[in-house]
């Protein structure tokens, strides 16, 4: 989750990038580039396309830090607008064939319940599992995606994601249930035992 | 069921929360006895915590040149100057 400790700073930050000072600008940019890079990778899984993606939104909010209210944290405007550049960039790719997961029969099933041969913390070692990982998530549509980036990567509340995706609190927790049960059991006939 | 820090408390209050039940209601109970006695459920469960984890963990670094270029396309790559 972005680190919004500094609120104060940022304000003071804001206010001078509005009044045209580069080097605030840059700051507020150096402040959140690696979260909305490594958030645009969760959700792209290409580290080009995330690039491009945190270059856009960096690009808008330049363009439109003057119409930012402050009403929601700074934070919550970026996590949209990187989220709208995400679905935008995968809207404009050959169509994927994507899975699916509109109906809920067959995503959580009593069997095949086992023992998985890796854990999360082996992931930084080991190519083939983060292989895995890409391909299970990159079947999932990226509007479930974002979602569950959102809510179970970044940390945040079901409220502020239905804010970001612009979706009912219910909708957001429909999706964030079908995205995780669908990730689980494409994880679970990989890394099943 | 007991997992880390977290508390069976915790964890049905987020389970009934999720289907528009109070704690104590006949269905939060049936849960929470179920999963007191079942191997299977606390493996899923187990498993959609650790799917959770595993994209948690996988991060990416921006690193230095990614990070000039970013400055560049901005018009922001003056060291500073105003």
């Amino acid at each position: 989750m972005i680190n919004t400790s500094n609120n104060i700073t940022e304000e003071h930050l804001i206010e001078e990038a509005r009044n045209g000072s580069k080097t605030a600008l840059a700051q507020l940019v150096k402040n959140y580039e690696q979260t909305v890079f490594n958030f645009a990778f969760k959700v792209c899984r290409n580290k080009d396309r995330a690039e491009h993606a945190m270059q856009e939104t960096f690009l808008s909010m330049i363009k439109s830090l003057n119409q930012f209210s402050g009403k929601s944290k700074l934070s919550t405007w970026l996590y949209t607008i990187v989220s709208n550049h995400c679905l935008m960039l995968a809207r404009s790719q050959k169509k994927y064939d994507y899975t699916s997961i509109e109906n809920d029969d067959g995503l959580i099933e009593d069997k095949n319940v086992i023992d998985w041969k890796y854990s999360p913390e082996k992931i930084s070692e080991n190519d083939e599992l983060k292989t895995i990982l890409d391909e299970a998530i990159k079947k999932l549509p990226p509007d479930y995606r974002i979602v569950f980036v959102l809510r179970d990567i970044e940390g945040l509340s079901t409220q502020e994601t239905s804010e970001i995706v612009n979706l009912s609190v219910p909708a957001v927790k429909s999706r964030l249930h079908r995205a995780r049960a669908y990730l689980r059991n494409e994880l679970n006939n990989t890394l099943g035992k | 069921m007991k997992k880390k820090e977290v508390s069976c408390k915790e964890v049905m209050h987020h389970i009934c929360d999720s289907l528009g039940e109070d704690l104590n209601s006949p269905k939060c109970t049936n849960i929470k006895e179920h999963l007191d006695n079942c191997p299977s459920c606390q493996k899923y469960f187990n498993s959609v915590d650790s799917t959770i984890q595993f994209y948690k963990k996988y991060n990416v670094q921006l690193d230095d040149k990614g990070h000039q270029r970013l400055l560049s396309v901005l018009g922001l790559d003056t060291d500073g100057k105003e």
